[in-house]
């Protein structure tokens, strides 16, 4: 259930949510799988130098000669159209894209607590200005804003994860707000505000640790959704480029291929679709545990 | 009811405004001079300054801000610096291509989606439910842009079941010449009886529409799911099973109904969210919609089309969101005191 | 339950009303409005183009420079056209014409009856008058008419030529730009205007039927019936230009036969095509070529030293090797085929000379990093392999190449910006002559010139300078001093001052209908198909 998650982009009211939630109490068996999957790409991307059958074609090693060859031995991928071994350069691409959703996860979560935990905890106009600006941004899906922000700055890996984290942030800001809200009304913030504790140690002391899990559980769901608008700005060519390996940048040059030679569209491909399937399996089965 | 009505009305009109001042902003932004690409690279110093004038790039920024709130109040969204016509007339052209796909894609998303929700939630933690949860997982992880590609190339290329790309085969204009009422071009067709363009333009939609519906398809399957399980777990199923209903009638005769709801709301949300993302896929199937258009201003930075393309979008994904909360406080009045 | 649904459908047709706000029963396709009584009949072909980018920019006869010549060259006509073949000019507008034995003085002699789309006849004072006006106008190609002195309509048919020094007339009015006749009287105010609105006042086959800038069939012409050349036989009455970015997505439209002809297609797409029945293939070497200019004036290339230094780390035989038979080896800046080609000059990548060369600066592997800017056609996979490899070979020097894509427009207004600081460190673009001779690779590349137009290399050398203003010239007086000059710049141009670098000439690879019969690529007119010529098959 990516619905939720700004992937999925519509907000839905909380108590769909839940219903939401409730019914997928039984993922866990495809949670696990997820997970497995997801460790294993986060190893094969630690690990690219070590496992990739060329390491140099991951950077900047081109082979013209050998270019387009069809999987075989040597190549299991076969080789792009530089002569660049596939199966190196999609290790090597896992490495891009899980630095992409982390980074823009751990912006857009702090961007997004801090700005909702002080909604929620200040309240009145505080809350409905910092409320007011969330609601301009959702206004906007994530990839639209991406794309007018990704024109605008220079293509590169860097203005993905800006221009996905200024689209992402709202929807932590928002959860949290919400969260945050409930958590301030409860006695022993009370009793903090009551013994004098100023303001901001209230709120970073007592309020955030206390409305953190359902920001924490948001980002592991949505870490597919990122790969997916990452990959869809690359390809776009508003994204990482040459030579680095970037998996919706290799879709992005070979797109011109698929019909003569479908492994340098395919596998970066199927790479996507792995990568973000393993997110939202695994994020969906934590939620359903977490809420149950 | 009325309050809660004036309110939401409020902060969508406020959101509107953010929404206006957010795109003037980022607009502002893009590198390139607007009125050198207006004037063309031959264009005399003259020239340029008539542009630059005509743009209003010589005045203070609220100034500019408070012009271009004023023309679009006005009607008018700009000029075009690629097509040289007014964005407004290219949106009109382009936004009822992107909406009949994408509509046709929401067909078809609930056509298959709602079933199989049903099937999963009947079956659930057996196969047919494991084997529906993890296509829905894969549909809504697919990279549309991708998938596209591949739909193209197996199903229009390899296997020649379909056309490769556009609307409608060019050549009919010529043989049987369209009338435009609403520039949706099936439903155009439909209305005034042109066979051949409506024949061709359904047979042009299908993979595209397959494609975007990928995702719609997948959340509202998950969705129809959840919401069944949830109803079926409520008093009334015990009472329904109890008097000798088989699971499958306690479904569908009695928690269907309820569960759609939710369902109902999210396809209005998808909506929007889908017009982006078939941006993607327009690109590959050429189809002349808002995605081809806002391409085409992406690579000639196109200001006033950039623009003209984000407004209008987040205008409807505004729409969309205040059409659901009225909805929603319509069925259940706990919501308007929220 | 009801409500919910009833609000649903009120908002969907609120929608469809917002958008069929502007509707009102137009017909679509067709600028007029539609005559049920002439249904067209299977007879009246239509030729399909395919071309990957918009194709018209300027419609301004006089000015046009760029991707229209595809449609230009269907809709005017100049006095003569270039055979490539016999290496000569052949009759067009013009029937015949003499020289002066010390070539300074030109006379043409005009078809009789011919005229324009107007309906004003194209004689010899209409001839003057738009060479006058495009001379006058002075953008674009105008610089081919340089030699022109003044221009004489002596009689209806006969047009003569004044010249400052001596020219192979008969070439330049075979130009692809700026030699375009034209009547000069179609519009009452502003013509270039008028012209830029979609109208035309031209005397070839086809005249312009709808144009609709951004749409996918974004323009088509239909046949002229007063057309000098007649239409007995069989000809295509119609010819549409449907843009089509994805080249997949274009080899596919063909191979279903939805359309006629594919401007261009990539070297695997093109094997596929040579194999498949219903297609045809044609393969020539062209007159186009790749340059990588380097910005010989600010940023890090000023050092004549990194500029050799980038030339020698380009991988040439491994792009020709990766373009699988889209490009080959060039030799020298002037393509196989015209007067000025050096053989013999074919560059090789030499990574430890570019090193070695890097280090005498300070750069290179363990010295300064160096950051190098490139700019290149955005869409071009050609461009793109080329791109990856330089890249790449640069990175293992401790170069790093950031390289943008852009759009044309875009990619040479930032080369021309005023702001040095703004412009590319090299700038990727091709390059074809305007007629069939290799001056305009000089005069518009590598000329010092105020302000930039294509000298993006920004060379400001007097000494190139004078010899290049002396080539038409020699070219016309003397044949084997002008092969010298041209190799003697050549060397200069590449060798000493290292302002470019050739990575290869481009080979056309069309791919067109079974059904299309008689086309024959004439490279001199750079992706044209003159349909007027073709037949249209079963």
């Amino acid at each position: 259930m990516t619905v939720s998650g700004p992937a999925g982009a519509p907000t839905l009211q909380p108590q769909l949510r839940r219903t939401a939630l409730r019914g997928l109490a039984g993922m866990d068996r495809l949670a696990t799988v997820g997970a497995v999957l997801l460790a294993l790409i986060v190893l094969a991307a630690l690990l690219a130098p070590l496992i990739a059958p060329y390491p140099d074609d991951g950077g900047s090693a081109t082979h013209p000669l050998e270019a387009l060859l069809p999987p075989s031995g040597a190549h299991w991928f076969g080789t792009d159209q530089v002569g660049r071994d596939v199966l190196s350069r999609v290790l090597y691409g896992a490495r891009t894209s899980l630095l992409i959703a982390v980074a823009v996860l751990v912006i857009a979560g702090v961007v997004g607590v801090v700005l909702g935990v002080v909604a929620g905890y200040a309240g009145g106009w505080v809350r409905d200005v910092i409320m007011r600006v969330t609601d301009v941004f959702l206004a906007f899906p994530a990839l639209l804003l991406s794309l007018a922000l990704a024109v605008v700055l220079q293509p590169s890996v860097t203005t993905v994860i800006v221009a996905i984290a200024v689209t992402w942030w709202p929807w932590y800001a928002r959860l949290t707000a919400s969260v945050a809200a409930s958590v301030s009304t409860r006695g022993f913030v009370d009793s903090a505000r009551c013994l004098g504790v100023p303001a901001p140690v209230i709120v970073f002391r007592h309020v955030l640790p206390n409305s953190l899990t359902p920001v924490l559980v948001q980002l592991s769901l949505d870490g597919g959704g990122v790969i997916l608008t990452a990959a869809a700005l690359s390809y776009l060519g508003l994204g990482a480029h040459e030579p680095t390996s970037e998996w919706g940048l290799m879709v992005q040059q070979g797109q011109s291929l698929f019909t003569t030679d479908w492994w340098v569209v395919t596998c970066p491909g199927v790479a996507i679709l792995i990568t973000a399937f393993a997110f939202n399996v695994l994020g969906e089965g934590l939620r359903a545990r977490l809420a149950r | 009811m009325l309050r809660y009505l004036t309110r939401r009305l409020g902060q969508a009109v406020l959101v509107v405004a953010g929404v206006v001042i957010l795109t003037f902003v980022i607009m502002r932004l893009v590198p390139g001079d607007p009125a050198v690409a207006y004037a063309g690279p031959r264009a005399s110093p003259a020239e340029l300054a008539a542009a630059r004038a005509r743009f209003g790039l010589n005045d203070s920024l609220p100034v500019q801000l408070w012009s271009y709130v004023r023309d679009l109040l006005g009607g008018d969204w700009g000029t075009s610096l690629h097509t040289r016509r007014p964005v407004r007339d290219d949106l009109f052209q382009a936004f009822p291509a992107s909406l009949e796909l994408v509509g046709a894609a929401l067909v078809v998303a609930i056509v298959v989606g709602i079933p199989l929700g049903i099937a999963a939630a009947r079956y659930k933690g057996k196969l047919p439910d494991l084997s529906i949860r993890i296509s829905s997982m894969l549909a809504v992880s697919v990279p549309v842009f991708w998938l596209a590609l591949a739909l193209q190339t197996l199903f229009a290329s390899g296997l020649g079941w379909f056309p490769v790309a556009g609307e409608y085969d060019a050549n009919l204009d010529a043989t049987s010449p369209l009338h435009v009422y609403t520039n949706i071009t099936a439903v155009d067709a439909l209305f005034t009886g042109n066979w051949p363009i409506l024949g061709s333009t359904l047979a042009h939609l299908v993979l595209p529409a397959l494609v975007i519906a990928a995702y719609p398809a997948g959340v509202i399957a998950q969705m129809t799911r959840a919401a069944l399980i949830e109803e079926s777990s409520r008093d009334h199923a015990r009472l329904e099973r109890a008097l000798g209903f088989g699971e499958t009638a306690v479904l569908t005769r009695f928690a269907l109904r309820p569960a759609l709801n939710p369902v109902l709301s999210l396809i209005a949300l998808v909506f929007a969210y889908s017009i982006v993302n078939g941006f993607l896929v327009e690109a590959v199937f050429n189809w002349p919609g808002l995605g081809r258009y806002a391409a085409d201003s992406i690579r000639s930075l196109d200001t006033p089309a950039i623009a003209g393309v984000t407004l209008l979008v987040a205008i409807l994904y505004v729409v969309a969101n205040l059409a659901v909360d009225l909805v929603q406080g319509v069925i259940d009045p706990r919501v308007r005191s929220r | 339950m009801r409500w919910h649904k009833r609000l649903l459908a009120a908002g969907a047709v609120a929608v469809v009303a917002f958008t069929s706000a502007c509707g009102g029963g137009k017909v679509r396709g067709t600028e007029d409005s539609p005559q049920p009584g002439t249904s067209q009949s299977a007879a009246d072909a239509t030729f399909v183009y395919v071309p990957n980018l918009d194709v018209v920019t300027d419609w301004d006869p006089a000015s046009s420079y760029s991707n229209e010549i595809i449609a230009m060259e269907n809709v005017y006509e100049s006095l003569t056209r270039y055979n490539p073949q016999t290496k000569k000019a052949e009759p067009r507008l013009a029937t015949s014409w003499t020289s002066t034995p010390d070539g300074k003085q030109w006379t043409f002699t005009l078809r009789p009856g011919v005229t324009f789309h107007t309906g004003k006849p194209l004689d010899a004072a209409a001839a003057k008058a738009s060479i006058e006006r495009t001379m006058k106008v002075g953008q674009g190609a105008a610089y081919i008419w340089g030699a022109v002195d003044k221009i004489e309509a002596k009689d209806a048919t006969t047009l003569v030529f004044t010249l400052k020094y001596p020219t192979a007339l008969d070439l330049v009015a075979s130009a692809g730009y700026a030699s375009y006749i034209y009547d000069t009287t179609a519009a009452t105010g502003d013509l270039a205007k008028w012209f830029n609105e979609g109208h035309d006042a031209g005397s070839g086959p086809y005249t312009i039927d709808s144009w609709q800038k951004g749409q996918e069939t974004e323009l088509t012409l239909k046949k002229f019936d007063g057309y000098w050349g007649g239409w007995s036989g069989a000809h295509y009455s119609k010819i549409s230009y449907r843009v089509t970015p994805e080249l997949t997505t274009a080899w596919q439209l063909l191979q279903r036969g939805e359309v006629s002809f594919v401007q261009r297609l990539n070297s695997q797409l093109f094997q596929q095509a040579s194999g498949t029945a219903n297609v045809q293939t044609s393969q020539t070497p062209s007159f186009q070529n790749l340059l990588a200019l380097f910005n010989t004036e600010s940023g890090p290339l000023k050092d004549v030293k990194l500029r050799q230094a980038v030339q020698k780390a380009i991988d040439y035989d491994g792009l020709v090797a990766a373009l699988k038979g889209a490009g080959v080896q060039a030799s020298g800046l002037v393509p196989d085929g015209l007067l000025g080609f050096t053989p013999g000059q074919a560059p090789k990548q030499d990574l430890p000379g570019a090193e070695a060369l890097l280090k005498e600066a300070g750069y290179g592997p363990g010295g300064k990093p160096l950051d190098l800017t490139l700019t290149y056609a955005q869409g071009d996979s050609d461009q793109e392999v080329l791109v990856t490899l330089l890249t790449s070979a640069l990175d293992k020097l401790n170069v790093k190449l950031t390289a943008k894509p852009l759009q044309w427009t875009t990619q040479w207004d930032q080369g021309k910006s005023k702001d040095t600081s703004k412009r590319q460190d090299i700038f990727i673009m091709y390059w074809y002559p305007d007629y069939a001779d290799a001056y305009s690779w000089f005069v518009n590349v590598f000329r010092s010139a105020d302000p930039i137009s294509f000298n993006l290399s920004y060379m400001k050398n007097d000494g190139i300078d004078k010899e290049i203003d002396k080539l038409p010239e020699l070219t016309a007086i003397d044949k084997a001093g002008a092969e010298a000059a041209y190799a003697d710049l050549q060397s200069k141009i590449i060798g000493q001052e290292a302002a470019v670098a050739v990575p290869y000439v481009q080979n056309y690879q069309r791919a067109f209908a079974k059904s299309v019969q008689g086309y024959v690529d004439n490279p001199a007119y750079p992706n044209v198909v003159f349909v007027y010529d073709l037949k249209p098959g079963a």
